[in-house]
């Protein structure tokens, strides 16, 4: 079966889920108030547009502060942790066992002092996203075959060339794969902590929403998070293949 | 041995610069580790707090269906994707485009939909719980060898004896591997559940204490919850291994 076809048949699929849907609302199969049809979500996704913009730009912001903070710590100490072979003893298990954890356990405590704003958001982001950043990229530097070191050094190469031409691409795989896995983890952390203790942002929207039991926004907004997550998934897969193709 | 102590002497190390740091900090804020045993009593203690075991026992059942209700979807799902080749091929990158999406955001509606009693607990747990499952499955059936079951089928296996001896065999590693991250987002659903919206369980216990600024007392729980959810996934890793030990 020819690309085309699977990519039609994906399309077919989907219609006909949301002609199907839209048929059992208006048939009375289900309750709107429960389940709103997808035209009674696509005008509620035109009204709150205006309102749901600026709040899907907050959540961005705080998501893309926190994921560079995890980067940041999650490749310094990978690499650190990755590099040493006593540091990685003793610290892995650690580092595993904080990525265990359920992070929401710790959400109330970051609340409790940095309050509803800014930092809580992107703090949770941070505490998501940086443990999966810090297994890979240590993984990575683990893997990495030290006769390439001991070749690259005995060859004259500098400390900075060894780091640029032999670590820096051996442990680019992991280290994107890493970050990427650090994006969704970034995103989920942000609205997680919207909406448990937030006052802006999408997170909070859609609790706000739920309780309110404006089904229609709510799906609207699931729709907007749901579209903006699988974009920005999409874009940093595309640049994982452009640095693929530099390495 | 000397990787064991110097594992300890980390962690007591960074127990014992948080009691100096926390000790003339804000006890709402900041608690020190030696205040927690205590803590734990009072919250074991009847009557500081809602009584913790019919709390404890209500998030295990959640957990115990939510977790359930996932490896059935899971496996029967991913069966289905897998062996039907040409459904797999349309409907994958969907579940995969699905799972790309931070789960929390289903779980407005899911609150909406089933209330804030256990329901929309188990609904998450289960969500969240099924996507490793079905994935897991699609990539064992992948990794089983399709010239094993031509041989075992020329050699007059029956489909039951080629799954158990042949298929089953090959994709057990990733299968029980994703059980286990399965279980653990099972757990992780449930949980975040709780603490997001509920009446009861241990997630309304640990945000009650917090809500009355028992800060202490939360911290507690918390050590209690994480320790738990740890040594749940380590008897898992566990079982995982010998799996994995059958297998080879």
């Amino acid at each position: 079966m020819g690309k085309l076809k699977i990519v039609g048949c994906q399309a077919l699929s989907l219609a006909a889920l949301v002609v199907g849907w839209e048929a059992a609302v208006r048939l009375g199969l289900v309750d709107p108030l429960f389940v709103p049809a997808p035209t009674a979500v696509v005008r509620a996704l035109a009204a709150t547009a205006g309102e749901a913009l600026p709040r899907l730009l907050d959540t961005l912001v705080k998501t893309v502060i926190g994921y560079g903070l995890a980067v940041g710590l999650g490749v310094t100490a990978g690499l650190v942790i990755g590099s040493m072979r006593t540091v990685h003893q003793v610290c892995i298990p650690y580092v595993v066992a904080l990525y265990g954890v359920p992070k929401i356990l710790i959400l109330p405590w970051i609340a409790l002092i940095f309050g509803i704003g800014l930092t809580t958001a992107v703090l949770s982001a941070t505490l998501f996203a940086v443990f999966p950043i810090v297994l890979l990229v240590a993984g990575g530097v683990r893997d990495l075959d030290p006769a390439l070191l001991t070749v690259a050094t005995s060859m004259g190469a500098s400390p900075w060339q060894v780091y640029r031409k032999v670590l820096l691409p051996a442990v680019l795989p992991s280290a994107l794969a890493g970050m990427r896995i650090g994006m969704v983890f970034a995103l989920l952390g942000t609205l997680l902590a919207e909406m448990f203790a937030g006052i802006r942002g999408m997170g909070f929207l859609m609790q706000k929403q739920a309780m309110a039991f404006n089904a229609a926004e709510l799906f609207a907004a699931t729709a907007l998070v749901s579209v903006l997550s699988i974009a920005v998934v999409v874009s940093l897969e595309h640049l994982n293949q452009r640095l693929g193709k530099w390495r | 041995m000397k990787v064991l102590a110097l594992r300890a002497a980390v962690l007591l190390g960074l127990l014992g610069v948080w009691e100096v740091v926390a000790a003339p900090l804000n006890p709402i804020l900041y608690v020190a580790p030696s205040a927690i045993p205590g803590a734990l009593l009072r919250v074991f203690r009847v009557g500081e707090l809602p009584p913790l075991p019919e709390h404890v026992w209500l998030t295990l059942r959640e957990i115990a269906a939510a977790y359930a209700l996932a490896v059935s979807a899971g496996l029967w799902l991913g069966f289905v994707l897998g062996l039907q080749k040409t459904l797999g091929r349309i409907y994958e990158p969907i579940l995969a485009a699905l799972y790309a999406i931070p789960s929390v955001v289903w779980y407005p509606s899911l609150m909406l939909f089933f209330g804030l009693g256990p329901a929309s607990k188990i609904a998450f747990g289960l969500l969240l719980g099924f996507f490793p499952v079905a994935l897991s499955v699609l990539a064992g059936i992948r990794q089983v060898d399709r010239h094993l079951i031509t041989v075992a089928v020329s050699m007059g296996a029956g489909p039951g004896a080629i799954f158990l001896k042949v298929a089953l065999p090959a994709m057990s590693a990733t299968l029980v591997g994703g059980l286990r991250a399965g279980l653990a987002l099972s757990v992780v659903g449930v949980l975040v559940g709780e603490i997001l919206g509920s009446r009861a369980g241990i997630g309304y216990l640990i945000n009650y204490a917090y809500g009355l600024f028992m800060t202490a007392e939360y911290a507690g729980l918390v050590v209690l919850v994480g320790a738990a959810v740890l040594a749940l996934d380590g008897a898992a890793g566990l079982l995982e291994a010998r799996v994995r030990r059958w297998a080879s």
